[in-house]
C-alpha cells in the first residue's frame, strides 16, 4: 500500500539545462494574499465569515515514538524495546497503552515512556538493528476561528479577492525594480509552513490538496473543454465516466478496453475530480488507446492519433507516459505541430529518478508542460526523474508507472478545469498556461532547479493569474544569480573569474502573444555601474524564430580582463524584446510586442593559480550519443544503453562537489583539446571518452604536457567479442543494435597514451578494492597493458570477468541480444530484421507494422499457429512412432489404459504453448 | 481399431507429417506477405473496404466571398487559408482570411511540391491540395485507403479539412518509427507515401 501521493511539480524541459522557476512572494510583494494554503480555508458559499484554522505543536516530555523497521505485533515490539533496553541500568521505561482498533494489527511503531536517564537510553535503543529512528512525541493542537473579515473593507469575495489586478504583470516573475540594488530580491519565500502541518496525520483528497475544490465552489460555467487521454484506453461501462466523448483505438489490438490497469488507475484519478466536470456540462474526454496491453507502442501509431486530436480540436492532452528519444524526429516534430495548434500538452517527466539527467521526451519539450511527483512533505518523489533535459538517449521504451502519470493525469484535469474557468478563452494557449503554471508555482526550498523545476502547482494562483492575463512575453528562470545556493546550483557552487570557460545559462522564452514570435533587435546586455555591472561581459545567442510558443535564449557570462584580480558581486540584466503577430486584435496594428529583462547577479573572485585550475574534457564524452554505447557497468543488462551520457554535474556530481570542497576550481571543456589554453590550467581529466582524438589533438596535448600539465585518463572496458554480444534487436526501430564503442574508446586513448610507454588492456575485471580507506567497487573495467619501468603503479588483484562469463550472462537475457546466427524463428525476406525468439509471456510484437490499427490484432497468434500446429503435429507423430516401436517389441496384449497416457501426454506437450497466446 | 491400425501404416504418418508441414510452410509465407502488404497501407486493397467518407467539396469558383476564414493555424510564418491562400502572417485579415491583395498571398500555389504529390512545405502542400483539380485524386485515396486510417477521414468534414488531414506526417512518412521516409518532402497530399530514401 503506498502511503505517499503524488502531488504536483511543473517541469520546464528547455533544451540545454535551464529549468527555472518562481517563487510566490517575492520581493515584489503582489496584492495577492498569501495564506492561501492549507491554514485558511474558504467558506463555500463565499460569505463574510471566514473559518481559520490554526496549528500548535508542541513536545510531549518524556515520550518517545519509537520507530520500526517493519510490521511487528505488540509483544514482538515490547521484545525488541526491552531486548534493546536490557543494558542499560535501572531505566525507568514503559509502553504507553494505545487502545484504538488499529492496535490489534501490527504496527510499526511503539510510544514509550522513558522517565529517567533519557539521552543514553535513547541512544541504545537506536542501535538495535529493527528500529529505525527515535523522536520525541509531540502534541498538535487545532484551534477553530471563525472571522468576519467582511468588516475591513476588503471584501473577500470570489470576484475581488480572486481577481487581483494584474495588469502590471510583466513576465512570470514580475519585475517592477529597475535596480537590483536590493539583495533581498534574489531570495525568495518558500511558501513553506514553518508549523508542523498536519498532511501526515489527515491523508486528503488530491484535489483539496491543490486547492481544486475552493475553485469549484466558485463555480464555473465554462464551455466544453476537450481533454484527450493517451493511455491503454478505458472499459465503456466505467461508472465515473459520463463525459466520455469518444474512444478511439490506435493499436494493433482490436479492442477498446484497458487489459493494463494503467489507463483504468489514470481514470480512476480523474474521476477523484469529477466533480470539475459537472461544472462545465459541455466537457468531452476523448480516449485515445495508444498502448497495448504489453505497454507497447509505435511512433507511427502516435502520429496518426496525434492528427486525429489536431483534427478533434482537442484542448488538453494527457500523455501520461514518456519515452525517452528525443532524437525521434517525426515525434517531436508532431509535438511542435500539436502545441501550435493550440493543444495543451502534459506529459510525465519520467520514473528515473533519482538519477540526473533522466527527464524524457516529450516532457523536455519547451512547448510541453512536464509533471515530476512530490509527496505531501514535497519532497521530490524519488522515483521522478530530475537533472538537465539532456535531450540524450536513442533506443525508445515506454515508461510506465503509475505514479507518475497520476501527477500528470492531475494536472491535466487541472489545466482542463483552469481551462474551463478562464473567461477570456481566446487568451488560453499552451504559452500562457505554461506562463500562470510557472508564475504561481511555488518554490520548494532545498532543492536545485534541476530537480524541482518550477516548483509546486498553486493553483488558486494560477486560475486567478489566468484570467486577468494579457498576452505577453515571460523568461524562465526570469533572473540569473549564480550566487543562489541551493537553487542555482551548479552554477552557484562555483564564483566565476577572468580567463575560466563562459558559464552559459539558457533560459526559455515563452511567448503567450502568438504561435510564433521573433526577438526584435537584439537582447541587450545592460551593466549596473554602481554594481560593478561593467566587471562581466554577457553575450547571447537565442532562437531566430520563436516557435511554437516558445524559444531559447543562451546567456554566456563571462568576466571582464579588468577584473582578472577583483573580488565582488557584479550585476546587470539583458533586456529582450519579443514581437508576435497581432491575430485578435481588431485595430490590426500589425505586431503586438512585450519586452522583458533578466536581472544577472554574479559572483566574481580573483582567477586561481595554475595549479587549482582541473578541465573537464566534455567534449570526447558523448552526451548526445548518435548510436549504440553500452553501459559502463555491463552487468546492469536491463538498461544497455548508455544514454544518460557522463557529466560532471550529473552523474559525476559527487566528484565535482568533492573536488570544489578540496578547493579545486573545476571547469567544462566543450570544444577540442586544441581549444584550451594549457597554461592556465593544473590538469586535464578525461573520464570514459568515447570519442576519438584529431591527429593535432594528441600532438597538442603531448606538447602541453612536457610543458607541465597533468592529465588524469579514467578508462572503461572494451572487448570486441563482448561487444559483438551485446547488440541487441530494437522493437521500436525494428533495428540492430551495434555498439560503436565500449565503455570508454580504449583504441582512442591508447594511440592518445602511447607515446608515454602506456596501454590499456582488452581485458575484463571486476572487484572490490581499498584506496586510502574508501572502500571501492570495480564494476567492469580494463587493466593496465604497458606502462613505463620508472612510473608508479599502484596494483590491485580483481577477479577475471572473462568474457566467456559475460557472454553467457548477455545471452541468457531475454529482452535482448539473440546471435544472429541461430535465429529460431524463420526468416524469409531478406530485409526484415531478424526477430527474437519469443520466450513465455512476451507479445511477438515486433511482427507488427506500425500504424495498422484495426484488423491486424491477432498477429502475434496468427504467426504462432502454424508454428505450432506444425510443433504439434511432430509431437502426436513421435508418440505414435513410439507407439508402434513399443507394440512391435511387446506380446500382442491390450491394455486397456492405453488411451489416458495419450491424452495426459498430449496435454502435457500442449500446455506450454498455450502461455504464449 | 481400424484407426489404429491405420496410423501404423508408415505412408500415413508420411502423408500427416508432409500435410502438416505444407500447412506450416504457405501459413508462413502468406504471413509474410499480409505484413509486408500492411506496411505500404495506401496502396491498392481488397477493394471492399470503403471509408464511409462524407466531404463536401465545393465545386465551381472557389474565389468566392465568405467573410469568415479557417486557415492552418500552426505555420511558422506562412498560412494557408481555407481558399487555398497562402500568405505571410502578417498579412492575414482579422477574419482568418489571406489579404489577397498582400504581394506575399497567391492561391493555390505548389511551391516545393515534387510530382508524387510531397511538399517540403506544409502550407504549400494544403494550398495544392485545395486546387480543384485535386479532387479526384483525393477522391481515389478515400476509396482506396486503409481502414487504419478511417477514423480520421471518416470525422473529416469538407475538402479543406481533408486537405489539412492529408497533408500532416502520418504513419506512412516514417521508417523504421523514428525517421522520415524522405526529410526534404514528408508533406503529402498525394495517394502514394514519401519517396523512401536511404538512411
Amino acid at each position: 500500500m503506498i502511503v505517499r501521493l503524488c502531488l504536483l511539480v511543473a517541469f520546464l524541459g528547455g533544451r540545454l539545462p535551464l529549468v527555472g522557476t518562481e517563487e510566490d512572494s517575492g520581493p515584489f510583494s503582489t496584492p495577492f494574499p498569501s495564506p492561501l494554503n492549507a491554514d485558511a480555508l474558504l467558506s463555500p458559499n463565499c460569505s463574510q465569515l471566514t473559518l481559520k484554522l490554526d496549528f500548535s505543536t508542541k513536545v510531549v516530555k518524556h515520550e518517545y515514538i519509537v520507530a520500526f523497521n517493519g510490521y511487528f505485533t505488540a509483544k514482538a515490539r515490547s521484545d525488541f524495546i526491552s531486548s534493546a533496553l536490557r543494558d542499560v541500568d535501572a531505566v525507568n521505561w514503559r509502553i504507553v497503552r494505545r487502545d484504538n482498533p488499529a492496535s490489534d494489527y501490527p504496527s510499526d511503531f511503539e510510544v514509550v515512556e522513558i522517565r529517567q536517564d533519557a539521552r543514553s537510553s535513547l541512544l541504545t535503543l537506536q542501535d538495535h538493528p529493527y528500529i529505525k529512528r527515535v523522536t520525541p512525541q509531540r502534541m498538535v493542537l487545532r484551534s477553530l476561528k471563525l472571522t468576519d473579515s467582511g468588516t475591513d473593507g476588503a471584501s473577500p469575495c470570489n470576484d475581488t479577492r480572486w481577481v487581483q489586478k494584474w495588469q502590471s504583470w510583466q513576465s512570470s516573475r514580475p519585475l517592477r525594480r529597475t535596480s537590483l540594488s536590493l539583495g533581498s530580491g534574489f531570495w525568495h519565500a518558500t511558501g513553506r509552513h514553518s508549523s508542523r502541518r498536519l498532511l501526515r496525520a489527515i491523508p486528503r483528497h488530491v484535489a483539496q490538496i491543490l486547492q481544486a475544490d475552493v475553485l469549484w465552489q466558485m463555480g464555473h460555467t465554462g464551455s466544453g473543454v476537450k481533454v484527450a487521454v493517451f493511455d491503454t484506453g478505458l472499459s465503456e461501462k466505467h461508472p465515473h465516466f459520463k463525459n466520455v466523448k469518444e474512444r478511439t483505438n490506435w493499436t494493433n489490438e482490436k479492442t477498446l478496453d484497458d487489459g493494463l490497469g494503467h489507463g483504468t488507475f489514470v481514470a480512476g484519478v480523474i474521476a477523484s475530480m469529477r466533480e470539475c466536470q459537472g461544472f462545465a456540462p459541455d466537457s468531452e474526454l476523448h480516449i485515445f488507446r495508444v498502448f497495448t496491453n504489453n505497454q507497447v507502442s509505435y511512433t507511427s501509431w502516435f502520429l496518426d492519433a496525434f492528427n486525429y486530436a489536431i483534427l478533434k480540436k482537442i484542448d488538453v492532452l494527457n500523455l501520461s507516459i514518456g519515452g525517452p528519444d528525443f532524437m525521434d524526429h517525426p515525434f517531436v516534430d508532431k509535438v511542435w505541430e500539436l502545441t501550435a495548434n493550440k493543444v495543451i500538452m502534459v506529459s510525465a517527466i519520467g520514473n528515473d529518478g533519482p538519477l540526473y539527467g533522466t527527464l524524457n521526451n516529450p516532457a523536455d519539450q519547451m512547448d510541453v508542460i512536464g509533471v515530476g511527483g512530490i509527496d505531501f512533505e514535497d519532497n521530490i518523489a524519488r522515483f521522478s526523474s530530475r537533472g538537465m533535459t539532456t535531450w540524450v538517449r536513442s533506443h525508445a521504451g515506454c515508461q510506465a508507472s503509475t505514479c507518475l502519470s497520476m501527477a500528470s493525469e492531475s494536472l491535466s484535469m487541472l489545466v482542463f478545469c483552469l481551462s474551463s474557468t478562464v473567461l477570456n478563452r481566446e487568451l488560453v494557449n499552451p504559452a500562457s498556461m505554461k506562463q500562470a503554471l510557472i508564475a504561481s508555482a511555488r518554490r520548494l526550498p532545498g532543492v536545485n532547479m534541476f530537480e524541482q523545476g518550477h516548483g509546486k502547482l498553486d493553483l488558486l494562483r494560477a486560475y486567478q493569474i489566468l484570467n486577468s492575463y494579457k498576452p505577453q512575453a515571460s523568461l524562465s528562470p526570469s533572473y540569473i544569480d549564480l550566487t543562489e545556493c541551493p537553487y542555482m546550483w551548479p552554477y552557484c557552487s562555483q564564483p566565476i573569474y577572468y580567463g575560466g570557460m563562459p558559464t552559459i545559462v539558457n533560459v526559455t522564452i515563452l511567448n503567450g502573444m502568438g504561435v510564433t514570435g521573433r526577438i526584435v533587435d537584439k537582447p541587450i546586455w545592460q551593466p549596473y555601474l554602481p554594481q560593478n555591472g561593467d566587471y562581466v561581459d554577457v553575450a547571447v545567442s537565442y532562437s531566430p524564430v520563436l516557435w511554437p510558443w516558445a524559444g531559447y535564449l543562451a546567456v554566456s557570462i563571462s568576466v571582464a580582463k579588468k577584473a582578472a584580480s577583483w573580488e565582488g558581486v557584479a550585476q546587470g540584466h539583458v533586456m529582450v524584446t519579443v514581437a508576435s503577430p497581432a491575430e485578435n486584435d481588431v485595430s490590426n496594428s500589425g505586431e503586438m510586442t512585450s519586452t522583458v529583462k533578466l536581472p544577472v547577479k554574479v559572483k566574481i573572485v580573483p582567477t586561481p593559480p595554475r595549479s587549482k585550475r582541473i578541465l573537464w574534457d566534455q567534449y570526447h564524452n558523448l552526451r548526445y550519443p548518435p548510436g549504440y554505447f553500452p553501459r559502463d557497468n555491463l552487468r546492469m543488462k536491463n538498461d544497455p544503453l548508455d544514454w544518460n551520457g557522463d557529466h560532471i554535474h550529473t552523474n559525476f556530481r559527487d566528484m565535482y562537489q568533492h573536488l570544489r570542497s578540496m578547493g579545486y576550481f573545476v571547469e567544462v571543456l566543450g570544444a577540442p583539446i586544441t581549444c584550451f589554453d594549457a597554461s592556465q590550467y593544473g590538469t586535464l581529466l578525461m573520464v570514459d571518452s568515447e570519442e576519438e582524438y584529431f591527429p593535432e589533438e594528441i600532438t597538442k596535448l603531448r606538447r602541453d604536457i612536457d610543458n607541465g600539465l597533468s592529465l588524469i585518463i579514467f578508462s572503461d572496458w572494451y572487448n570486441t567479442s563482448v561487444m559483438r554480444k551485446v547488440k541487441f534487436y530494437d522493437e521500436n526501430t525494428r533495428q540492430w543494435w551495434m555498439p560503436d564503442t565500449g565503455g570508454a574508446n580504449v583504441p582512442a586513448l591508447n594511440d592518445l597514451i602511447s607515446v608515454w610507454g602506456m596501454a590499456f588492456s582488452d581485458g575484463l575485471y571486476e572487484g572490490d578494492f581499498t584506496m586510502a580507506d574508501h572502500d571501492m567497487y570495480y564494476a567492469s573495467g580494463c587493466s593496465i597493458a604497458r606502462f613505463p619501468e620508472d612510473g608508479i603503479v599502484i596494483a590491485q588483484t580483481l577477479k577475471d570477468q572473462g568474457t566467456r562469463h559475460l557472454l553467457n550472462l548477455w545471452k541468457h537475457q531475454k529482452l535482448l541480444s539473440v546471435d544472429m546466427d541461430k535465429v529460431v524463428l524463420p526468416n524469409v525476406r531478406p530485409y526484415r530484421p531478424q526477430v527474437r525468439p519469443l520466450s513465455p509471456g512476451e507479445s511477438g510484437a515486433w511482427d507488427i507494422p506500425g500504424g495498422i490499427m484495426p484488423g491486424r490484432y491477432n498477429q502475434e497468434v496468427g504467426q504462432t499457429i502454424p508454428m505450432f500446429a506444425f510443433l504439434g503435429a511432430m509431437v502426436v507423430l513421435s508418440f505414435f512412432v513410439v507407439q508402434l516401436t513399443k507394440a512391435k517389441s511387446k506380446p500382442k496384449r491390450r491394455k486397456p489404459r492405453v488411451k489416458r497416457p495419450l491424452y495426459l501426454q498430449q496435454q502435457q506437450q500442449q500446455t506450454p504453448h498455450s502461455v504464449n497466446y | 481399431m481400424v484407426f489404429r491400425r491405420l496410423l501404423r501404416k508408415r505412408w500415413v504418418l508420411g502423408v500427416v507429417f508432409a500435410l502438416s508441414l505444407i500447412y506450416f510452410l504457405s501459413s508462413t509465407l502468406k504471413q509474410e506477405e499480409r505484413t509486408i502488404r500492411d506496411r505500404t497501407l495506401l496502396e491498392a486493397r481488397d477493394s471492399d473496404h470503403h471509408i464511409q467518407w462524407k466531404i463536401k467539396f465545393i465545386l465551381g469558383n472557389s474565389s468566392r466571398q465568405i467573410s469568415q476564414c479557417r486557415n492552418s493555424i500552426q505555420g511558422k510564418s506562412l498560412l494557408t487559408d481555407e481558399l487555398g491562400y497562402v500568405c505571410e502572417r502578417k498579412d492575414l485579415l482579422v477574419n482568418g482570411c489571406c489579404n489577397v491583395n498582400a504581394p506575399s498571398s497567391s492561391q493555390h500555389v505548389c511551391t516545393s511540391c515534387l510530382a508524387n504529390g510531397c511538399c517540403s512545405i506544409y502550407e504549400f502542400c494544403v494550398s495544392c491540395c485545395l486546387q480543384p483539380d485535386k479532387q479526384p485524386l483525393l477522391e481515389r485515396f478515400l476509396n482506396r485507403a486503409a481502414e487504419g486510417f478511417q477514423n480520421l477521414f471518416n470525422a473529416v468534414e469538407d475538402h479543406f479539412e481533408l486537405c489539412l488531414a492529408k497533408c500532416r506526417t502520418s504513419s506512412q512518412s516514417v521508417q523504421h518509427e523514428n525517421t522520415y521516409r524522405n526529410p526534404q518532402a514528408k508533406y503529402c497530399y498525394g495517394e502514394s507515401p514519401p519517396e523512401l530514401l536511404p538512411i
